[in-house]
């Protein structure tokens, strides 16, 4: 063993060890250099990121907007409830002791387990239901992008369903989670169903075409007003964020830098609510007229300006039902039904006018010079052309235009076709003047055109025959209309001869009642084409349909009121007539549909109301009663104001609430320009 | 010598002889990295922080007893102590306790202690004498032969550290050595020969040798971006710490990557991110330039050093705490990957704490007969 003693050699170590120090201190330089970059030089960058691990943005709902009735009841509100939210976002892994754990970093996705654990307290309607709830939030557990916003999975929780998560909520984690909300609520049921419509969940398709205005799970207009009106219901959301911990849970008490950084709360700006024209009282009593009838339709409107006053679709589904999931047997049922509860048969559908066409027909053949309206038809209950028999109701014997229309004879009109006064062209184009083959401009329910036939049409088709000429000039053939649009026709005639476009919002008021819009008579198609002589001609004829004693409606007619109508009975088809037969008691789908379409009271009208009742018979015995109970119970009221007379054509029609003999006031904003102005 | 001119008293010369430097700095680093370690766990100076200032306490002691002896009795003392360390991690296989899939703590009872760790001090013991016995008569033996010892003296250690597996702590081990050598044995040719070796190793190593998952490895530190939501996660969360730092820092206990726990193994690998986080670069800068002075104070107690083996272990420590330094910070920094070395006093680990102490106790032991005799 060597003794410790002085080394010669030592001061040849002192290069090296100054060599040492330089290193180090190079070493040393070179991390404090690259500390300066991290930390000063890109410092905000790294503080920007560090705030995206720790801020959460949490949406808050706005409350929808409500719907009322003209009187200010409610038909749309929103009612508390909770939601169920998941936050599928796939877990960071944090000091995993455990090798065989993920490793430090690691996204671990939600396990079956969980998710069946959490499906598990929540009460399904059947097998299909559960499937869907499991797929939704499997779909979103590995989705990086989307996954880390909580998704709406349930709305509407029961309180059975809210107390079993709540009580579950440490066993299940953080990624469940129950927001308070709001439930849509129609208190009037199936009354409104068609017009309120109803909000569900987004579709996919639609959360693609709203490019990131919705976010899944959303819950939006689907059909009715709801639809038509969403941007306007559905108000701003408001966004909230607060600090959460890497495990996404939110923090107790954190830094006071997180919670300077966090943005500033945007509060919700509620929806806008709707006022609707629709007059409630007088929808639950065309509603109560169907009583006994499966299927049909009715709409009330003001001739003058278009007002929407009742429209009613029977049957129709309880909107509230679609707030929770629907049972797919429940569904089918509805799917399968014979009266097509998904169908509006006021838009939705298009029926042969039948009779009802008749005073297009007449407007058209008093457009022809040569035509003479006096002049007397014999009708022997039947006519023949090209080898057919075109049949009528019974014999009449000679009638004038007045007649053929107070006893609704179709021999007069076939002859007139015969004769061509009632050209295809020329009904085509008073079909269109009076509005039909269009749509009304109403919006909402996806409505139909209806058809009107015309020589290319029936060509392309390759069914034209003169016979068709024929069947149009009362109403058959191909000719169809949705009640809506015969209301509105029936309108124009009793307001002096003006297509109004029909409307059913009367205006939209923020939710602290600020006017935002208010709807404006638009007059869509003037009749000013016909002579008033040809309109009072019609008019007089309508009112003796009614109360002369040959009347077609004579029977219906109202004691203190003149009612003016028209009466009409589409014949089924033989295929239909064939393939169905009696379903039930009261649904016999041999019988004809029946339809009335009128005006009250017929000096100075205020009221136009066209009624269908499908397979309904005979319009005068099946339609009439219904239309009669909507003008009497309209006309009958004392509240309402006077009545107005009739306009005449090319005046501009008045303001909404406002009545033509106040005079002419300063005009609202119209149809489709909006603005906060409030009048 | 007294500046006073008062004649020296016992107490005055005891006082006179300890390294204030040393002391101070590792006064000053040991209470930042328990500031920094208490923030870290999040917990009230309680549980592992207890443990750990437990250890330190222990640590102290150690120093002390070291720093009291004459440096000549650790000269004797050192192949025994090498002995007795390479026993202990021969035990480690036998009786070790299993932690993480690896095998590296010896316990008695509630006490766990890595030998390892200690083994670090150890070497640099037996490595001094060694070329205090032998350095320095270069033309008497082969090159081979005279490098062979110092590396049979690191290589039995090792081969026992790199099974437990602990990769780490071996390649500390090989580095010391390496500086040893470099201070009195390799020329600059022999060093820069090495040097390019261990590149071409590493590169071919890289392409033909390794392991997928190390390769990886290599591949995460590279570009963490792209594995930002697995290996990349603790890379990415440590610069975010370090960069949300900023000038000033978020305040002791207010960095949100570590409060908030984004930030993983915030108090045994990832310790100096938490600090940056909540010092800024003032604390930062503050810190390193602490242990900067303290390896360049080592670096110059060995350039007053009176003999060989004194001069080889203040630069042992030197490199003790300089490999550390670099490795842990390089990694928190991303200028090197992910190993599992430690920051000297900040990371949670008795055995490291005790080990570092003794460091400090080695050099104040030197440090003070250097000052005794001068």
């Amino acid at each position: 063993m060597s003794n410790l003693q002085r080394s010669e050699d030592l001061r040849a170590l002192v290069p090296r060890l100054q060599a040492m120090s330089v290193v180090a201190t190079l070493i040393f330089v070179a991390l404090l250099g690259r500390l300066c970059q991290l930390q000063i030089l890109e410092g905000e960058h790294y503080t920007r990121r560090a705030e995206r691990n720790f801020i959460d943005e949490v949406v808050v709902e706005a409350p929808r907007g409500r719907i009322f009735s003209s009187g200010g009841d409610l038909l749309a509100t929103n009612r508390p409830a909770y939601t169920l939210y998941v936050t599928p976002r796939p877990r960071v892994q944090i000091e995993s002791e455990d090798p065989n754990k993920p490793p430090v970093g690691a996204r671990v996705p939600l396990e079956d387990g969980q998710i069946d654990e959490l499906a598990g307290l929540i009460d399904f309607v059947d097998e299909a239901d559960h499937d869907a709830f499991v797929d939704k939030i499997r779909e979103r557990r590995g989705d990086e992008k989307n996954g880390i916003y909580a998704l709406a999975v349930r709305s509407n929780l029961s309180w059975q369903e809210y107390a079993r998560i709540e009580t579950r909520r440490e066993a299940l984690g953080e990624w469940v989670e129950i927001r308070e909300s709001a439930r849509r609520f129609y208190p009037r049921s199936e009354l409104v169903a068609f017009l309120t419509g109803y909000v569900g969940e987004i579709t996919p398709d639609g959360l693609a075409q709203a490019a990131g205005a919705y976010r899944p799970g959303d819950r939006v207009g689907k059909t009715g007003i709801e639809r038509q009106w969403e941007n306007y219901l559905r108000g701003r959301l408001g966004r909230r964020s607060r600090v959460v911990d890497v495990h996404g849970r939110a923090v107790a008490d954190p830094p006071a830098d997180a919670l300077a950084a966090l943005p500033l709360e945007e509060s919700p700006i509620p929806g806008q609510d709707i006022h609707l024209t629709i007059d409630l009282e007088l929808q639950q009593v065309a509603a109560n007229a169907f009583e006994g009838k499966p299927a049909g339709a009715v709409v009330a409107l003001e001739p003058q300006t278009g007002r929407i006053l009742a429209m009613v679709s029977v049957p129709a589904i309880d909107p509230n039902r679609w707030q929770q999931p629907i049972p797919q047997e429940a569904y089918r049922e509805w799917a399968e039904s014979p009266f097509k509860p998904f169908i509006d048969r006021t838009v939705q559908e298009h029926f042969f006018p039948g009779s009802t066409y008749k005073v297009v027909s007449s407007l058209a053949a008093l457009d022809d010079p040569t035509f003479d309206p006096e002049r007397e038809i014999v009708c022997d209950g039947y006519v023949k052309y090209g080898g057919r028999k075109f049949k009528c109701t019974h014999k009449h014997g000679p009638v004038n235009l007045h007649q053929a229309i107070v006893q609704s004879c179709n021999v007069y009109f076939y002859t007139l076709a015969m004769e061509d006064v009632l050209s295809l062209e020329r009904q085509e184009i008073f079909a269109r003047r009076t509005g039909l083959g269009e749509r009304t401009g109403l919006g909402i329910n996806s409505e139909t055109k209806g058809r009107i036939p015309t020589e290319a049409f029936e060509a392309r088709e390759g069914t034209y025959q003169r016979g068709v000429q024929l069947n149009s000039a009362i109403g058959q053939g191909n000719v169809t209309a949705t009640v809506l649009q015969i209301a509105v026709l029936y309108a124009a005639i009793a307001n002096g001869g003006q297509v109004m476009t029909p409307f059913l919002v009367d205006r939209i008021e923020t939710h602290d009642r600020k006017l935002v819009f208010a709807s404006t008579p638009q007059v869509r198609r003037d009749l000013e084409a016909i002579v008033n002589a040809d309109r009072q001609r019609i008019h007089q004829a309508l009112i003796g349909v009614v109360n002369d004693p040959l009347g077609t409606a004579y029977s219906e007619r109202l004691p203190n009121i003149t009612v003016a109508g028209k009466t009409g009975t589409a014949q089924v088809g033989a295929a239909e007539r064939r393939q169905a037969g009696i379903v039930r008691p009261e649904w016999d789908t041999t019988k004809d549909h029946a339809w009335f379409a009128a005006y009250a009271p017929a000096e100075r009208p205020r009221i136009a109301v066209a009624a269908f009742v499908e397979h309904g018979g005979v319009g005068a015995d099946a339609a009439a009663p219904i239309a009669m109970k909507v003008i009497e119970h309209y006309l009958s009221r004392t509240d309402d104001p006077s009545a107005a007379p009739i306009r005449p054509a090319g005046e501009p029609p008045p303001l909404p609430g406002q009545r033509l003999d106040a005079g002419a006031g300063p005009r609202g904003p119209r149809l489709g320009q909006l603005g906060g102005k409030s009048p | 010598m007294s500046r006073l001119g008062a004649p020296p008293t016992r107490m005055g010369r005891l006082l006179r002889s300890i390294d204030w430097v040393v002391v101070t700095l590792a006064i000053g680093i040991v209470a930042l990295a328990l500031i920094n370690l208490n923030s870290a766990s999040s917990s009230a100076w309680s549980g592992k922080v207890q443990t750990q200032m437990r250890w330190i306490g222990l640590g102290t002691i150690a120093a002390t007893i070291v720093a009291a002896l004459d440096y000549r009795v650790l000269y004797r003392l050192a192949y025994p102590a090498y002995a007795f360390g390479v026993g202990l991690l021969a035990l480690v296989p036998l009786v070790g306790i299993m932690r993480n899939e690896a095998r590296r703590w010896l316990g008695f009872g509630e006490f766990q202690f890595q030998p390892s760790e200690l083994m670090k001090v150890l070497l640099l013991l037996a490595l001094a004498r060694y070329l205090q016995d032998r350095g320095g008569e270069k033309r008497h033996r082969s090159r081979i032969r005279q490098l062979l010892v110092p590396a049979l003296l690191v290589g039995v250690p090792v081969s026992l550290i790199i099974v437990q597996p602990d990769l780490s702590t071996s390649i500390i081990c090989v580095l010391l050595t390496m500086s040893l050598l470099a201070l009195g044995e390799l020329s600059v040719k022999e060093m820069t020969g090495i040097a390019i070796t261990g590149l071409v190793t590493m590169v071919l190593g890289w392409g033909f040798f390794m392991l997928d998952y190390q390769r990886s490895r290599i591949d995460v530190w590279l570009n963490p971006e792209a594995y930002a939501d697995n290996k990349g996660y603790q890379t990415i969360q440590a610069m975010i710490a370090v960069g949300d730092g900023g000038f000033v820092g978020r305040g002791v206990s207010q960095g949100t990557q570590n409060v908030l726990h984004f930030l993983p193994y915030r108090d045994t690998d990832f310790p100096f991110a938490v600090f940056a986080e909540e010092w800024g670069y003032l604390g930062t800068s503050m810190v390193l330039i602490m242990f900067l002075c303290l390896v360049m104070w080592c670096l110059n107690i060995a350039s007053q050093a009176r003999d060989r083996f004194s001069a080889h272990l203040c630069v042992g420590i030197a490199a003790l705490f300089f490999w550390h330094i670099l490795i842990n910070v390089g990694m928190v920094l991303q200028l090197l990957p992910v190993t599992g070395v430690t920051l000297p006093f900040f990371s949670l680990g008795g055995s490291n704490a005790l080990t570092m102490m003794i460091g400090i106790g080695i050099l104040l032991s030197v440090s003070r007969s250097r000052r005794e005799r001068a």
